[in-house]
């Protein structure tokens, strides 16, 4: 498959085709964070529609923005760096759910820890953003993050392929690395990636 | 509803159960009431295991109708654990079951002759109390086995388990679910103890033979909970976040934004929260089998609950909570999501508040008797306390308990109280509510609908600093006034947004008594009950300087933001200003 993002070929590429309901098992990885080579230097609302080709529903949806640990309340002034972490989420239950929401009612309840931009713009460049996906914004935008193709830590992707079960490699219908179809036995075992810091993982559903 | 059942525990020959009216206390339940009934009939200065305490159990206004999310249930006493007021509430069957019955409450009072372990059985033809010493230190789960096979399967129970017949400070009290599991609790504050020092092991319920409450107005009433149901389900959180992932669904993000409370408070992020998310248990739930979402009573449509299977496909326990998931895992630097529910379970089985626990078994840890992350020894300490050995005593008395037994500088409790999974540096107006609450260090307690839905106290500039103190002391009133109606606090998101789902509520409480209910009346309400439980509690030996965090909250810094709790006391003091 194309990769619809540039990662360059600096590192293996990945891609499973599986059944739809496999897709969800890939969500993992998205809590823990992926990255995207991308361009920076833009403010959080370019980003998100720029970037991650996010429409108006989705933004919408997306009510808590945590960018490098920081609840943001204004995505017009909060910037996108290279090597910026950003965690999306949609609303959240609870107080602390309704405080972490941007703009909400409570923000002030975590004033301490809110987003401040240090300075008023920055000059776009090319660059890594890690890329945190949580809750119901997993099956929408986290799947075309996926499907697009996103930069993984090979630690990451070890654990992750010794902790699939049977039913999960059943529901592999192709595993291509590299585009040429690699056999489960070696993708098992951990060989491939020795020496590799990072690899390109993609999955769309069959 | 029309009356209280109280049950003497001191009578000359066995527990006597007097029905009596009402009487003042009409118009009132849930927390309303067994506050009102606490303020009233308990001498503040009493010992809580005493003769003189009261265990109040009262479900809430709407418990027993038509009327959805209805079903929570209010336990309050003065508290072993707080030395001031309690009102602890659980969701489960018992309030519907208890409401239908006709009981406004069930008040256990007086001291008990003797040693003798009582079980009552109430149905529509009357109470029947019964001595049953076999049931000594039954853990739940065996007691409601035994309870199904002597009153059969349609039956709810309100029990103790072992650590609540033990009197120990985090003793909860378990309601059982849809399933006939003793899986929802009354935990905090340790009012396992106070039904254990009144020597009633069970109340079995059943309801067969008892019509649902009907409203005075049935067509305005079936039209205002339509209106509710529907504000509920179109919610994104309650009609989407919390039926997909449950309260766990917090864990990602609090921990992304340095809130999460890491090995005993001591940082804002565990490398692990992944692999205890919600999104991750939901994940595990639905592949094993078990259910990602489920209500813990009828008539809850949000559903926020769940059946956590093992490996096997095999049940073993309720979905666990984000307070307990957190308690027991990233602040005990636990990632093991089955351990996480196997302690759940020991919880629930020993009759444990999971977070009072949690927090005991960190501070413990602190203290060097296991390792952080050491899922197994965690296991072992909630067997002491199940066992009651020397050990478990203290454990299960809790963090402050645990602390002082064994030198722990870092004890997160206030009032004698462990603090849930948000950290109050990073969430500086959770701290506020959690240093002011009559109740101890509660996250529930300033939760519900927002100030700019009820107004209360007028509008507040949210953003400056200083509205934390206004914003606590609103969301502590509207708190207690939603604790009064016996709805699950979870209706507060979408009330919280949606005015007309909040018009809605006020619309079914109006109809179903034939009263006219503002958002005015509603607040007057919730101050009303904080009033009494401040005016308890001050009369108990409270003072301002009880309304404080630890200090180490000020001076510690918590990473990742390094910052510390800025609320100054004099803020602080001005909570409870109206
Ligand atoms: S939303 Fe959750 S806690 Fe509330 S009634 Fe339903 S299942 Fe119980």
């Amino acid at each position: 498959m194309r990769l619809s993002r540039d990662h360059g070929a600096l590192y293996p590429h990945l891609a499973f085709t599986v059944d739809e309901t496999l897709v969800s098992c890939f969500y993992a990885l998205l809590q823990q964070g992926v990255m995207v080579r991308c361009r920076t230097g833009c403010s959080v609302a370019a980003f998100l529609k720029d970037e991650l080709k996010a429409g108006e529903e989705t933004i919408e949806k997306i009510q808590s923005i945590i960018l490098d640990g920081k609840p943001v309340d204004d995505l017009e002034a909060a910037w996108i760096k290279d090597g910026s972490t950003l965690a999306l989420s949609a609303a959240m239950p609870g107080l602390v759910g309704a405080t972490l929401r941007r703009g909400g009612a409570y923000s002030s309840f975590r004033s301490a820890i809110t987003y401040h931009e240090t300075k008023e713009a920055y000059e776009p460049e090319d660059g890594v953003v890690k890329i945190k996906i949580f809750n119901l914004l997993m099956s929408g935008l986290g799947r075309d993050l996926l499907k697009g193709g996103v930069m993984v830590p090979a630690g990451a992707i070890r654990n992750f392929l010794e902790e699939r079960s049977y039913d999960f490699w059943q529901g592999c219908r192709q595993i291509l690395l590299d585009s040429a179809p690699i056999a489960l036995g070696a993708l098992r075992d951990p060989a491939w990636l020795s020496g590799k810091d990072q690899i390109i993982l993609s999955v769309i559903a069959a | 509803m029309d009356k209280i059942l109280r049950i003497d525990v001191g009578a000359e020959s066995g527990p006597k159960a007097t029905k009596v009216p009402v009487g003042e206390y009409a118009g009132l339940g849930g927390r309303a009431l067994t506050s009102a009934i606490i303020s009233k009939e308990v001498p503040p200065l009493c010992h809580p295991l005493g003769g003189e305490n009261k265990l109040v159990i009262a479900p809430g206004l709407l418990s027993g109708s038509a009327g959805s999310m209805s079903g929570r249930i209010s336990v309050g006493c003065k508290s072993p654990l707080t030395g001031g007021i309690k009102e602890s509430n659980s969701g489960g069957q018992p309030s519907q079951v208890l409401a239908r019955l006709g009981y406004n409450a069930i008040v256990l009072e007086g001291k008990p002759k003797s040693n003798d372990l009582y079980k009552v059985f109430i149905n529509k033809d009357g109470v029947k109390i019964t001595v049953d010493n076999s049931l000594k230190m039954l853990p739940n789960y065996d007691l409601v086995a035994k309870m199904k096979s002597e009153y059969g399967d349609k039956i709810s129970c309100i029990s103790i388990g072992p650590a609540g017949e033990m009197k120990m400070g985090a003793a909860s009290i378990a309601f059982t679910d849809m399933e006939l599991r003793p899986t929802r609790h009354a935990g905090r504050g340790g009012v396992g103890a106070v039904m254990g020092s009144k020597n009633i092991k069970v109340i079995v319920l059943d309801d067969t033979g008892m019509q649902i409450r009907a409203p005075k107005d049935p067509q305005k009433f079936q039209d205002a909970n339509k209106r509710f149901v529907n504000g509920l389900k179109s919610h994104p959180v309650t009609g989407q976040g919390l039926p997909a992932y449950g309260t766990n669904v917090l864990t990602n993000i609090l921990n992304e934004v340095g809130g999460y409370p890491t090995y005993n408070f001591k940082q804002g992020r565990f490398d692990g929260a992944s692999k205890i998310s919600g999104e991750t248990q939901a994940e595990t739930e639905t592949k094993r089998g078990g259910l990602a979402t489920h209500g813990c009573h009828r008539g809850c449509v949000i559903q926020c609950s769940g059946v956590y299977h093992d490996k096997d496909g095999h049940y073993l326990t309720k979905q666990p909570e984000y307070e307990t998931v957190w308690a027991h895992g990233g602040n005990c630097g636990i990632s093991d999501l089955d351990k996480i529910a196997m302690l759940d379970f020991l919880d629930d089985n020993y009759g444990i508040d999971t977070i009072e626990m949690g927090a005991t078994i960190a501070v413990a840890m602190e203290a060097g008797l296991a390792k952080f992350g050491d899922a197994d020894a965690a296991i072992q300490l909630v067997h002491e306390v199940g066992k009651g050995s020397h050990l478990g005593r203290i454990l299960g008395n809790g963090a402050a308990m645990t602390g002082r037994a064994f030198g722990v500088e870092r004890v997160p409790v206030v009032k004698g109280q462990a603090m849930p999974a948000y950290d109050p540096r990073a969430v500086q107006g959770i701290g506020v509510t959690y240093a002011t609450s009559p109740m101890g260090a509660d996250h529930t307690a300033g939760y519900a609908v927002a100030q700019n839905v009820l107004k209360v106290g007028g509008d507040v500039n949210a953003l400056k600093p200083e509205g934390q103190v206004e914003i606590s002391r609103n969301l502590q009133i509207a708190t207690a006034a939603i604790d009064s109606t016996g709805m699950c606090l979870f209706i507060a998101f979408a009330v919280l947004d949606q005015p007309d789902t909040f018009q809605a509520l006020l619309d079914m409480l109006s109809a179903f008594y034939g009263i006219s209910m503002t958002g005015d009346g509603v607040t007057d309400l919730g101050k009303k009950v904080l009033k009494m439980e401040r005016d308890f509690n001050k009369a108990a030996g409270f003072t301002p300087q009880h309304d404080r965090l630890p200090s180490y909250f000020k001076t510690e810094k918590f990473a990742p933001h390094n910052v510390t709790f800025g609320v100054t006391d004099e803020d602080l003091d001005k909570v409870f200003n109206w």
